[in-house]
């Protein structure tokens, strides 16, 4: 094989490998991106729900709390009522749609766990808000009737929070490796790759610098004139065999040149 | 042994003197003292014969 025909698959070869290493690049940093977007779409999003939900919650226990407090003036009674229910309807709806978020089975159980709770509250405080109502505004007695109520449905919302932030953690702990095992994967391919294009690129110039050498001692010979059992022993088809194949024509005549000065001396001696 | 060849340059040398000689060695890639040791094979003669001819296409006879 010629040896521009090397140098050129060579190349070849080396524009084929970078091409597939920064394509293999491209596509580990778009799975590691996929990664990261998949867990902000949803244990991040679900963590934040969660977050939402329980601060509407605490919403409504104040708004019940307002109502105890503030409730004997018909306004106040009117608009710390519709914040109470408000509040109840948007925990309610928290709660719904981070179930339909969650992957996670362990916070569905708790999110299931504190929709049932909140529904038993929401009755208890359906009574004790009667009573007060009903009873000259007694605060008192409506507050013994849900005291310690609340704490059930609390703790169980906490309880979901602190379990979707350590999903959260779980998951960015999980990306992280699996980004840790992408960056390694690609250093160990663009050194293995690099080791083969070093090998190859070696094997083809030592290949030309040997029989280069062989043809420079030729050449040394011929210019010395030291031609006597002179052979080139160059193989290979490429360039450098055809030029060890004219370098054979050059000391064929070189040899000739030699012969016939040779027996002119002779003649000239004979004469 | 490289009668048949060491002929061809006998007749070079008559056709076209020592230039001639070395020419042809340079086509043949094979001196006078090497074609008289060298067999005469099919091979090397059809080589003598077409550089002999490529020789009288392209110098001025002696």
């Amino acid at each position: 094989m010629k040896i521009s025909m090397k140098l050129g698959l060579f190349l070849i070869g080396v524009l084929v490998l970078f091409v597939g290493l920064a394509g293999s690049l491209i596509r580990q940093a778009e799975a590691v991106s996929a990664g990261y977007d998949a867990l902000l779409a949803r244990p991040v999003q679900a963590s934040d729900r969660a977050r939402v939900m329980q601060v509407d919650f605490k919403k409504q226990v104040q708004e019940w709390k307002d109502i105890l407090l503030r409730g004997s003036s018909p306004a106040d009674l009117e608009k710390y009522t519709q914040n109470f229910h408000a509040q109840s309807a948007a925990t309610d709806r928290d709660a719904a749609a981070l179930l339909s978020e969650l992957d996670d089975s362990q916070a569905r159980q708790l999110v299931t766990e504190f929709t049932a709770a909140h529904a038993t509250l929401n009755a208890v405080y359906e009574k004790a808000y009667q009573a007060y109502v009903s009873g000259g505004f007694d605060f008192k007695a409506a507050d013994a009737m849900v005291r310690g109520q609340d704490r059930a449905p609390t703790d169980i919302c906490d309880r979901i929070v602190g379990r979707l932030g350590a999903y959260v953690s779980e998951s960015v702990a999980t990306q992280q490796a699996a980004a840790a095992v992408a960056r390694k994967t690609s250093l160990i391919l663009a050194g293995v790759l690099l080791f083969i294009l070093w090998a190859i690129g070696s094997i083809i110039v030592k290949s030309i610098l040997i029989r280069l050498k062989t043809l420079k001692g030729v050449s040394d010979r011929l210019a010395s004139g030291d031609i006597d059992g002179l052979s080139i022993d160059i193989s290979g088809r490429d360039e450098i065999g055809d030029f060890g194949e004219s370098m054979k024509g050059v000391v064929a005549a070189v040899e000739e040149l030699m012969s016939m000065s040779g027996s002119g001396k002779d003649s000239q001696a004979r004469a | 042994m490289g009668t048949k060849l060491a002929a061809f340059y006998e007749q070079t040398a008559k056709e076209f003197g020592s230039t001639g000689r070395v020419k042809l060695a340079l086509l043949t890639k094979l001196s006078s003292a090497k074609a008289l040791e060298a067999p005469d094979t099919p091979e090397a003669i059809k080589l003598f014969e077409e550089s002999l001819e490529q020789l009288r296409r392209t110098m001025p006879p002696r």
